[in-house]
């Protein structure tokens, strides 16, 4: 494929709210958070002890995840850390799902070529094949990560979970080993503020992002609509991707939460 | 409304990280607000009140096991308490019945005893009265016998007797009898 046929690596603007531009995986972030939103009024209006029908499902939804990650970060920390990495996965597969319903990527603006008319804007893109919504989740994970940091440790537990001496160290081996302990802490701050945010922002967009382009590329090889052939298992592949990359964003969130909450288990 | 936009990605000649993919403030603000309003509507409506019922259907289900387990013991306990009774009723009326056998044997006993006494007393009486009538009988036949020896004799020897002799054969008859 050549790069005249790639699709960008950003999200294009269809038009302005006021000073605001609008893009097209901005556009699909409000459908898809008005559709959850939408499901979720419906399905717990009259919540009863014996469900029925959508209040079902999302009961199985949420004990599903609830256990899940009661299992992996304690049953002391997930009632508070429950939310965000329930909403993370729940809104991230719902987007990556939503990213491969036909229209993506095929409607939109664009010009005539000699291999067809190619859309160069389209109307609608996969929230997650934009850096701005994978690094405000990222975002918004790390500063939560401190927050529940800071209350599993206190402020001035955090500053020496970060950089005190470990291994229950004193006297002249603690002063020796206090400045390589605190070098690591400032190797961890990097990680926490920098890494961290950095891997799960990128390896979201990039496989969302790459999982457009190659349906994309798919499509492109035989004339429509015998491309369809060609595209049918990739779009397996990308339902498998959808959820997986959901999964894997939510359970390294876990994964770091409990790093951080187990360290002060091991250290009383 | 809607624009075709100018791809400032492909008009700059080397784009820095932020401008190939596109990162700026107002779009990063504006999907992190959806991600938020997500977060708080899926909290608010789904999680809160769902978990709330789960914990709620938990504790019921919870409460119901102990109320059963209750009522197992309960109902385990009463099997008992009406074993106990059946099996002092059980005792009781044994001992009744053991009470009663013991009652009737006596009875029966006492009852015998009077028929027997009765008995006896009758084989008495019935053997006292035969022996009267013996007597009277033997008394009578001496009578008789004496009186036939008298007439007898008096056929025989042709002569008148005496009420001496008539005594003294008499006698004399009776004492033979006796022997």
């Amino acid at each position: 494929m050549t790069a005249e046929h790639a699709i960008p690596t950003f999200a294009e603007p269809l038009f302005h709210i006021g000073p605001l531009p609008v893009t097209n995986s901005m556009v699909v972030a409000w459908i898809v958070a008005l559709g959850l939103i939408a499901v979720v009024q419906a399905g717990t209006r009259k919540v009863q002890l014996l469900p029925g029908g959508l209040q079902n499902f999302l009961e199985f939804v949420v004990e599903s995840l609830y256990s899940l990650l009661e299992g992996i970060v304690g049953p002391e920390f997930v009632r508070r850390t429950f939310p965000f990495l329930a909403t993370t996965f729940i809104f991230i597969m719902v987007c990556n799902w939503t990213g491969l319903i036909p229209g993506f990527a095929t409607i939109g603006w664009g010009h005539a070529t000699e291999h067809g008319f190619k859309v160069m804007t389209p109307l609608l893109r996969p929230a997650n094949a934009d850096v701005n919504m994978t690094g405000a989740m990222a975002l918004t994970f790390t500063v939560l990560w401190c927050v529940w940091y800071v209350q599993a440790h206190g402020v001035g537990g955090a500053i020496n979970h970060l950089f005190g001496t470990k291994g229950g160290m004193k006297g002249a081996a603690w002063w020796a080993l206090l400045p390589i302990f605190i070098f690591v802490g400032l190797l961890e701050l990097v990680s926490i503020f920098f890494v961290r945010p950095l891997g799960l922002t990128i390896r979201l967009f990039g496989n969302i992002y790459a999982g457009d382009n190659l349906l994309d590329a798919m499509g492109g090889i035989i004339p429509a609509p015998f491309s369809a052939i060609t595209m049918l298992p990739f779009y397996f592949l990308e339902l498998i991707v959808g959820i997986v990359q959901a999964l894997v964003f939510m359970l390294l969130c876990a994964a770091f939460t409990t790093a951080a909450i187990m360290h002060e288990e091991e250290g009383h | 409304m809607f624009m075709i936009p100018i791809l400032l990605a492909t008009e700059t000649a080397s784009p820095g990280f932020f401008e190939q993919f596109g990162v700026d403030w107002p779009h990063f603000i504006a999907q992190l607000l959806t991600m938020l309003v997500v977060l708080f509507v899926l909290n608010r409506y789904a999680y809160k009140p769902l978990l709330d019922l789960l914990e709620e259907r938990r504790r019921r289900i919870s409460e119901s096991m102990a109320q059963a387990e209750q009522v197992k013991q309960e109902l385990a306990k009463a099997q008992e308490a009406r074993e106990k009774i059946i099996a002092d009723a059980g005792k009781q009326a044994q001992q009744l019945i053991e009470e009663a056998r013991a009652a009737a044997q006596r009875q029966g006993d006492q009852q015998l005893q009077q028929a027997i006494a009765q008995a006896e007393a009758l084989i008495a009486k019935a053997r006292e009265a035969t022996d009267l009538d013996r007597e009277r009988m033997l008394t009578e036949l001496k009578h008789e016998v004496g009186r036939l020896v008298v007439e007898t004799t008096a056929k025989v020897t042709g002569k008148v007797l005496t009420p001496e002799d008539q005594q003294r054969l008499a006698e004399e008859t009776a004492k033979q009898l006796a022997a």
